[in-house]
């Protein structure tokens, strides 16, 4: 295995991953610095990924404001209840898919298929989402973007891949359905279901625009709404003649420092998923 | 106050009423209102210029409410218990965030939702809304309104207001009011280096050319003029074409508009095919190709037109009052010796005088409105708080003795000691915006040019008085399209201003040479630029021969 | 033997399944009795798109009728076909039609096999902990802000920029980048590759898990060196995964950046960088032309539809497996 080509190999692709991670590092680094740096440096276009002018101005403007610890906390409970929903209705909708003996699935994955393409436009989905008294309500978040169907359907291809002579012998045991689904697959699917946890968190983490359009009052905002605005603040900025420094500061790495505020977190929280799927966490033997 | 909310999927809804678009006479401030003795709950049976506006019984409109993160809403903010203190009415705000106000206002109002009082809309936006009729042609109840119509009689602001009108002669927005031409954007250059060179503040254009001349001269390695405000979809350089376009009484830049008024033909004609316009660019192509004007202005982000500045690279950029003293001054503090100023905008072929509306930003009020039986009181609450002095002058500034004191009429005013704004006393414990609510974008805006110049520092002041001073040139006469032919003239406004705005780019960055203007002009031609220019005319018979 | 029989797709269980139910014609019936657990799972999906997804969905009629902010939510009179005539008759249209799909299909063509590649780059990695932390920083750019990315591209490529440094310290002069249409979809491909790299690769990476390591075994002992192990063992093991993906993809491959490319584009590189998303915002800040936008929308979707069922079909004559 270790032939000389391999070890070639293994050379050329250090370089490479060396250079990834140069390439992908370095912007993020120097967006941190900025979050830490002067608006001086800033503006004069002096900071690469080491702060210049270090202050925490714009963090302590950010962090002191009672509202973005209130939206702070919005944002997580927005995303723990959607990505718990969302997995149960994907994983358990991806589930049946993946029954090739199903009758009717061509039809079911069409229901969902579909939708990716066609869509009512922003005006009816407004509309539902009053009728139905959602507004003003975590539900609003949570409901109109519970399944998407592309992890359906990718979570639908894994299902697929398990070998079904797995449940089978679960079925001889007298296994049910939701037995099966509940001991034998979801155990050995931690793979997929991490990574869907992961794209369903990120997603709603990220996201900004069904809390905007239907939240009408500032303190059910997630922060990505609180930051977006600050933002929108200050570097729109009309009526406000001379600027304290401060604001100045605030408006120069604003950006920068929601950036970090926003990613920080999923960082830490990363390392627990990616074990998951990155040293290979083996299906088993569980064959025979 | 969410009565529309209940709206089931496959029902229709009854706002066809705004479809009656076939010029209908009797647009115009005198129109009779049709309000009845059930609309009047809470208004004041005697309401005039001066008097202070007071709901006989308490009142609550619903109002949208931008939140600007500068200064975020907050319940208790001084503005709102004395507004109900002195007008009986309380107002209830639907808070949305600064950032993406016109989607979530457009959202609104299309699905039937929006508060009765819309603010912070520019005109044209308020078109869209108009055949649906979700909106108020509030140009018939001006009568209910007499601070507003006192203030246009006063000021002749017939002509400005005529420049909303929709082809059935109403208009739909409540601007805000203003007695002059508010002129905020012109160019800053660095005074020392001016100095250095022994130049004198360039009063043209062609002064300005001979100024960047010499500065190119003494600093051969750099480009003397890098400008910012390039976002699309304008050709670039926003700022600077407009300047140079007003010079030349056309319209360029972020002023664009596609028909130009040709009053000693009578008639509209195409603003990209003018020759007005191809100076504006002759001009700035000399500057390019002098290798005096960065080409890189055009496309460049704002943030990196300020580096070069702040480095030193460049000497010379597009400013309002705001930039001046928040950015570049304090841009270039690391550059010994450096100052920079804010010159009063360079006059060109027409001389000393300046172009524009003296209408800003107003509201759009919801149609439903009408019926309701306090719209009276609320008509007249809109005209006391936006348009009377009293109530500018307390959205502005607030209550006199608690957060100023003085009067703007005889120069006395004076922030109080206490309160901090914009800089002024800056060891202040409040702000006038963060703490009081007052001089709030969605309340103070509008009003004499006394009440608009207590809020300068003497610097601006200098450059206003200038401003000021120069004569302000009448506004082309109105020729709004019906929403039939809008349809199509969208259509054919996006392919003309797209190829306008690359071809313009094209001439100036010299990757086309001007001595294909006939060849240009053919095109746009191509494009549909008669068809467009004639449809206009049209617009502007009909309305001459239905609205007078 | 064994590696042979290695590349077959999975799904043995499909032969051994399909032929002793033919015999007995399944009805509704017998398939409630069998399977009701199985489609008493699917109700509180089916129930979620047909509540938000299908009821809004009668809205896209306004494409074919004509729709007036604040009025009816169906629009006010039916126009028919009047707005695809509309949008038919733009050359216009035409135009920014066809760089839509030149940058989306050249997106797409670029960045699907990147991610791939990455993740069996990363597979290569003996050291776990070098492994992840590669895996960990190069998903950072997703995180971006796009107007933040924009930023960096603007910054990167203008006149005094890090490339035109290098440009002239190699003796080149500097080219203005963003001034030149030719430029722009290198320029939009590489940022969106650069992006999605990272991100993309963790699902990979997630199918890389689920190959059994036996059949590494045996290849190994067949013989088989790493490269025929990965071309052997690695590539069909994800190949559900990949498959899956480049159909999603090849379906919504109009969907390009809207926001990245409004922030890039300039009057100068309209010819090439102009798309749908683009042309409709700029014709929308104008008017609120609603019903327009919706027939382009419909007329997209169709496309997109046709593409899926396409690319399905031939995924499933190539490589026996497709989405359904």
């Amino acid at each position: 295995m270790t032939s000389r080509g391999y070890r070639a190999f293994q050379v050329f692709n250090a370089l490479v991953l060396t250079g990834v991670v140069v390439v992908t590092l370095y912007p993020f680094a120097t967006i941190v610095a900025q979050s830490f740096s002067s608006e001086h440096a800033i503006t004069a276009g002096h900071v690469n990924v080491v702060p210049r002018g270090f202050n925490l101005t714009t963090y302590k403007k950010v962090m002191s404001d009672s509202a973005f610890w209130t939206n702070y906390r919005n944002t997580v409970v927005y995303t723990v209840v959607a990505t718990a929903i969302s997995m149960v209705l994907t994983t358990c909708y991806a589930y049946v898919l993946s029954k090739r003996q199903l009758k009717g699935r061509r039809f079911l994955i069409g229901i969902a298929l579909f939708t990716m393409f066609f869509n009512g436009g922003l005006i009816p989905n407004y509309v539902l989402v009053t009728d139905l008294g959602l507004r003003n309500s975590i539900w609003a978040i949570v409901l109109p973007n519970a399944v998407s169907v592309f992890n359906l359907l990718v979570m639908k291809a894994f299902f697929e891949s398990m070998p079904d002579e797995l449940e089978e012998a679960a079925a001889v045991d007298g296994l049910n359905t939701y037995g099966i689904l509940a001991r034998i697959v979801l155990p050995l699917s931690k793979a997929v279901l991490a990574t869907m946890v992961l794209f369903y968190a990120v997603s709603f983490w990220n996201s900004w625009f069904s809390a905007f359009l239907y939240m009408d009052r500032s303190n059910l905002f997630p922060v990505t709404v609180y930051l977006r605005n600050l933002i929108a603040g200050a570097t729109g900025g009309a009526d406000q003649g001379t600027a304290s420094d401060t604001a100045l500061q605030i408006g120069a790495n604003i950006q920068a420092v929601t950036i970090v505020l926003t990613v920080v977190p999923i960082l830490t929280v990363y390392p627990f998923i990616q074990r998951y799927f990155v040293s290979g966490v083996m299906l088993g033997a569980v064959k025979g | 106050m969410n009565q529309l909310s209940r709206r089931g999927f496959l029902s229709t809804s009854a706002g066809v009423a705004g479809l009656a678009l076939a010029g209908c006479g009797g647009g115009g401030s005198g129109a009779s209102s049709k309000v009845t003795s059930a609309n009047r709950t809470g208004a004041m049976a005697k309401y005039g210029v001066g008097d202070q506006f007071k709901a006989t019984v308490p009142l609550s409109f619903p109002i949208m409410l931008l939140s600007n993160a500068n200064y975020p809403y907050k319940a208790d903010w001084l503005f709102w218990s004395e507004l109900t203190k002195r007008t009986n009415v309380t107002l209830q705000p639907t808070v949305i965030p600064g950032s993406d106000y016109n989607q979530k206002r457009s959202v609104m109002v299309s699905a039937g939702n929006a508060p009765t009082l819309i603010p912070k809309t520019y005109h044209p936006d308020e078109e869209a809304y108009i055949a649906g009729g979700a909106i108020l042609p509030v140009s018939d109840y001006l009568d209910l309104m007499p601070n507003f119509q006192d203030k246009v009689a006063k000021w002749n602001l017939q002509g400005d207001l005529d420049q909303l009108r929709e082809s059935d002669g109403k208009f739909y927005l409540l601007p805000g009011l203003h007695q002059d031409v508010w002129k905020d954007y012109s160019l800053a250059i660095r005074t020392d280096i001016l100095q250095q060179l022994g130049l004198a503040v360039p009063q043209t254009w062609d002064d300005l050319t001979t100024v960047l001349r010499a500065m190119k001269k003494a600093y051969p390695d750099r480009y003397p003029f890098s400008d910012r405000w390039s976002t699309p979809p304008q050709p670039g350089a926003n700022n600077l074409l407009a300047l140079v376009g007003e010079a030349h009484n056309v319209w360029a830049g972020w002023s664009y508009q596609h028909a130009q008024w040709d009053a000693s033909a009578g008639k509209f004609v195409y603003t990209g095919a003018t020759d007005s316009y191809k100076q504006v660019i002759q001009y700035l192509n000399t500057l390019v190709s002098e290798k005096l004007l960065d080409p890189e202005s055009f496309t460049q982000s704002d943030d990196q037109a300020r580096q070069k500045f702040a480095n030193g690279q460049s000497f010379v950029i597009s400013a309002n009052a705001q930039e001046l003293v928040n950015h570049y001054r304090k841009d270039i503090a690391k550059i010994s010796g450096a100052t920079v100023v804010k010159i009063p905008v360079p006059t060109g072929p027409i001389g000393a005088a300046k172009f524009g509306s003296r209408l800003e930003n107003g509201m759009m009020i919801a149609n439903k409105a009408k019926d309701g039986k306090d719209f009276v009181a609320l008509m007249q609450f809109v005209d006391w708080l936006w348009y009377s002095d009293d109530g500018l002058m307390f959205a502005k500034w607030g209550v006199q003795g608690t957060t100023y004191n003085g009067s703007v009429e005889d120069g006395t005013f004076k922030l109080a000691p206490d309160v901090t704004w914009a800089g002024v006393n800056p060891s202040g414990s409040k702000n006038l915006q963060v703490d009081y609510g007052f001089f709030n974008g969605v309340f103070a805006y509008g009003g004499s040019t006394k009440l608009l110049n207590s809020q300068f520092p003497p610097e601006e002041l200098t450059f206003q008085n200038v401003m000021d001073g120069r004569k302000a040139l009448p506004l082309p006469p109105p020729a709004p399209l019906n929403s039939d032919d809008r349809e199509q003239a969208t259509l054919w406004q996006t392919s003309l201003k797209d190829y306008v705005d690359q071809q313009t780019l094209k001439f100036i960055l010299g990757q086309r040479p001007l001595s294909q203007w006939d060849a240009y002009v053919s095109e746009l031609k191509a494009h549909n630029s008669e068809q467009y220019i004639s449809l206009v005319n049209q617009a502007y018979q009909d309305f001459k021969k239905n609205h007078g | 033997m064994s590696i042979t029989r290695t590349l077959d797709p999975p799904p043995a269980a499909e032969q051994s399944r399909s032929r002793p139910v033919k015999p007995r014609r399944l009805t509704w019936r017998r398939a409630l009795r069998r399977d009701w657990q199985l489609y008493s799972l699917a109700v509180l999906p089916v129930a979620f798109f047909v509540l938000f997804r299908y009821l809004p969905m009668l809205g896209n009629v306004i494409a074919f009728r004509r729709y007036v902010p604040g009025g009816s939510l169906f629009g006010e009179k039916w126009v028919g076909l009047r707005y695809f005539r509309m949008f038919i008759q733009d050359p216009a249209f035409w135009h920014i039609f066809t760089n839509t799909l030149i940058l989306g299909g050249v997106t797409l063509v670029f960045t699907f096999p990147l991610p791939i590649v990455l993740a069996l780059l990363l597979n290569e990695v003996r050291a776990a902990k070098l492994k992840r932390f590669v895996q960990s920083v190069s998903y950072l750019p997703h995180f971006l802000s796009i107007v933040v990315v924009a930023g960096l591209i603007t910054q990167l490529l203008s006149v005094n920029g890090a490339v035109n440094q290098g440009l002239r310290a190699l003796g080149h002069a500097p080219i203005p980048f963003l001034q030149q249409p030719g430029w722009f979809r290198t320029i939009y491909v590489s940022s969106e590759a650069w992006q999605g790299v990272g991100w993309g690769t963790i699902l990979y990476l997630a199918a890389l898990t689920t190959i059994d390591h036996q059949l590494y075994e045996q290849a190994r002992i067949d013989g088989a060196g790493r490269w025929r192990q990965t071309w052997h063992v690695t590539l069909p093991g994800i190949r559900p995964t990949m498959v899956t993906l480049l159909i999603l993809n090849i379906g919504t491959f109009m969907a390009v950046g809207f926001e990245k490319i409004l922030l890039i584009y300039n009057p100068l590189t309209y010819p090439t960088a102009d798309v749908i998303p683009t042309y409709l915002y700029r014709v929308g800040v104008m008017s609120g032309s609603f019903s327009y936008g919706a027939a382009i929308g419909l007329f997209e979707s169709v496309i997109g539809l046709i593409l899926v069922v396409a690319a399905n079909r031939i995924s499933r004559r190539a490589v026996g497996t497709g989405l359904w």
